[in-house]
């Protein structure tokens, strides 16, 4: 289960409203609250990274990500996951996602629709990368 | 000495360590330290096979190692080293051909409105059906109705199996493929409309023939298999790989007017073998290509599959399993025949013997198409030569074993006419003291006959290879091709 405050869930929209048509990527910091609740405090939003055109991928420099992670470790927070839009797009995890993802992180992708924000999906990749299985994700906008 | 910082999802295999202090050189040392001092952390940074897995990088201090000597970059008591995932992805460059298969669209569920409507199917049915991985063994009269009504539906990936290209011949039937497709491979021509009729479904292309090499590891990855072939060598290798792994074998068989259909290999059902212990011998049961067939019975025999095939998927109805479904176009009949599992059946049977799969072309007695080597023995003659013969006004008998109805559509001059099946009642009427050149169509009904002249006698008989389709295509461009 994956919550989001509401401060990076706005935070999250607006970065991927703005990046639209392109695809937006950034890191999501938090806490991790017992063993089955994750909870976003911090949304990172991170430079998409992808050398061709952006409308259907994105890329996040490891160097980028190692940044997001200290600024977590220095906060007191922890990396819990990615974010990324899929813009005209449903919000499941395509085979793109789970080929170029790492099972430690949660990834959240949002469907933006004509620049809006239209529904968003939580995936958990198993330790493989062979699937991705739905993770509970309550946002200010409710359970998705 | 160096310090690792252990990324936060890592650290319940790392005793929850923030960051860890291992003595090594070398960064490769200091990964494996690491790894054997927390076994349980080795699974996540590295395969079995004990390479670094692909999402993995390693920074030293702010550097990629692998812009330095990568696991050989050396390390110093002072650096910090940091394990950081590479990270991307990215929708479909078209957006909605790939959806997560736990969950229905908004476009999905607009699409699949009529079967969500049916409670025996609805969102719940409708999922499976995306869910569902179904092969297509030919993209022929039997695929192409297959194909676009399991597209249609909404199964979520199917496997199409094809070597051959879009030939006009089959146009009268094989409605994947349209006229602008002629000469394109039948795959991409399948694909093609696939995609058109529904983008949410992956199609996965296999350009080959289905081989006892190849078949296991082709059908592993599908749920069920629909037999679209029109050879008993494939027919026998599609059951026996079904039953080597499980899968139901849904089959369907056509020749002019008549259809079979019934589920093999489903469990506790019979399977081809013991419907058909043995192949008929070569060159008995003609082929489509040889016999003809009505063009719009693969239509119905082939949603007789599809329909199988759906039902299956949804777990409804009653399977046609033991039951072989017998359609006869002309007196628009069916019939229904209970075929049971053999107890004794070599393959599905109590003491099965055959745990494996064999050579189907020698099982079958047939030649492998194309393979010069097994092509039946005897002095054999092709059209120029005897363009040559006839040029140069040999003596000689030019027998025609084709049909009455495709003599009239067209014939060699000279040539008499003797069908095949009445060929050895009249072996008397044949001059034993004269040349014999057999010709038919393609080749293959004249070298059987040709063969089984040899074999009463004739000192020389040869068969003529390629047929009036080789002779249309090297000789006379007039004489049509059918």
């Amino acid at each position: 289960m994956i919550r989001i405050d509401e401060a990076p869930w706005e935070a999250m929209l607006e970065h991927a409203s703005r990046a639209y048509p392109n695809e937006c990527c950034g890191a999501m910091l938090g806490r991790i609250n017992g063993a089955s609740e994750k909870l976003v405090t911090r949304a990172v939003p991170l430079e998409n990274a992808f050398g061709g055109p952006q409308s259907a991928r994105y890329e996040i420099r490891p160097e980028d990500l190692l940044a997001a992670e200290k600024a977590a470790r220095a906060e007191g927070l922890t990396l819990i996951g990615i974010y990324h839009s899929h813009p005209d797009c449903d919000a499941y995890f395509s085979a793109t996602d789970l080929k170029h993802s790492c099972p430690w992180y949660l990834f959240v992708v949002l469907s933006i629709r004509e620049g809006r924000f239209n529904h968003a999906c939580c995936w958990k990749p198993d330790p493989d990368l062979t699937r991705a299985d739905r993770e509970p994700m309550m946002s200010p906008k409710g359970e998705f | 000495m160096p310090k690792v910082l252990i990324p936060t999802p890592l650290r319940p295999y790392a005793g929850n360590q923030e960051s860890v202090v291992v003595e090594a050189g070398t960064v490769g040392e200091l990964l494996e330290q690491l790894a054997s001092r927390h076994e349980e952390l080795r699974k996540h940074l590295f395969t079995p096979e004990g390479k670094l897995r692909s999402f993995v990088n390693v920074y030293v201090n702010d550097e990629d190692i692998r812009h330095l000597e990568r696991e050989k970059t050396a390390v110093r008591p002072e650096d910090t080293i940091s394990i950081v995932p590479s990270i991307a992805g990215g929708a479909p460059i078209a957006a909605g051909t790939e959806a997560p298969p736990e969950a229905l669209s908004q476009e999905e569920i607009l699409r699949y409105s009529r079967h969500l409507l049916i409670p025996e199917v609805g969102a719940e049915g409708q999922l499976k059906l995306k869910r569902a991985k179904v092969l297509l063994v030919g993209a022929g009269g039997l695929g192409s109705p297959v194909g676009l009504y399991l597209a249609a539906a909404g199964v979520g990936r199917i496997g199409i199996v094809d070597f051959d290209v879009v030939d006009a011949s089959n146009l009268q039937r094989q409605v994947i493929h349209g006229t602008s497709d002629l000469g394109r491979k039948k795959l991409d021509s399948a694909a093609e409309t696939l995609r058109d009729i529904n983008p949410h479904v992956q199609v996965d292309r296999f350009e080959t023939a289905l081989t006892g090499e190849n078949a296991l590891q082709i059908l592993r990855d599908y749920d069920l298999v629909v037999d679209g072939t029109d050879n008993f060598p494939t027919r026998y290798l599609v059951n026996d790989a079904c039953v080597l792994l499980g899968k139901p074998n849904v089959y369907g068989s056509i020749f002019r007017f008549e259809g079979q259909a019934t589920v093999f290999a489903y469990p506790g059902g019979p399977c081809y073998r013991c419907l058909y212990p043995e192949p008929p011998p070569p060159g008995l049961v003609p082929s489509c290509a040889e016999g003809g067939v009505l063009g719009v019975l693969p239509g119905l025999v082939g949603l007789i599959q599809a329909t199988e095939t759906v039902k299956l998927i949804l777990g409804v109805g009653q399977p046609l399993v033991g039951r072989l479904l017998l359609y006869d176009a002309l007196g628009m009949r069916f019939r229904e025949l209970k075929i049971r599992r053999d107890a004794e059946c070599p393959l599905c049977g109590e003491k099965p013997t055959i745990r494996e799969l064999i050579d189907y072309h020698q099982f079958c007695g047939v030649p492998r198409a194309g393979s010069a080597a097994e092509e039946p023995a005897g002095p054999d003659i092709d059209v120029l030569q005897l363009k040559a013969k006839l040029d140069r006004g040999d003596r000689f008998l030019l027998l025609d074993v084709r049909e009455p109805h495709e003599h009239q559509l067209c014939r060699l001059r000279g040539s008499v006419l003797i069908p095949m099946r009445e060929v050895p009642k009249r072996l008397e009427d044949l001059d034993r003291n004269q040349e014999i050149v057999v010709y038919c169509r393609s080749g293959a009904r004249s070298a059987k006959i040709a063969q089984l002249l040899r074999a009463s006698g004739f000192p020389v008989v040869r068969n003529l290879t390629g047929g009036i389709l080789a002779w249309s295509d090297k000789v006379d461009p007039s004489v049509p091709k059918y």
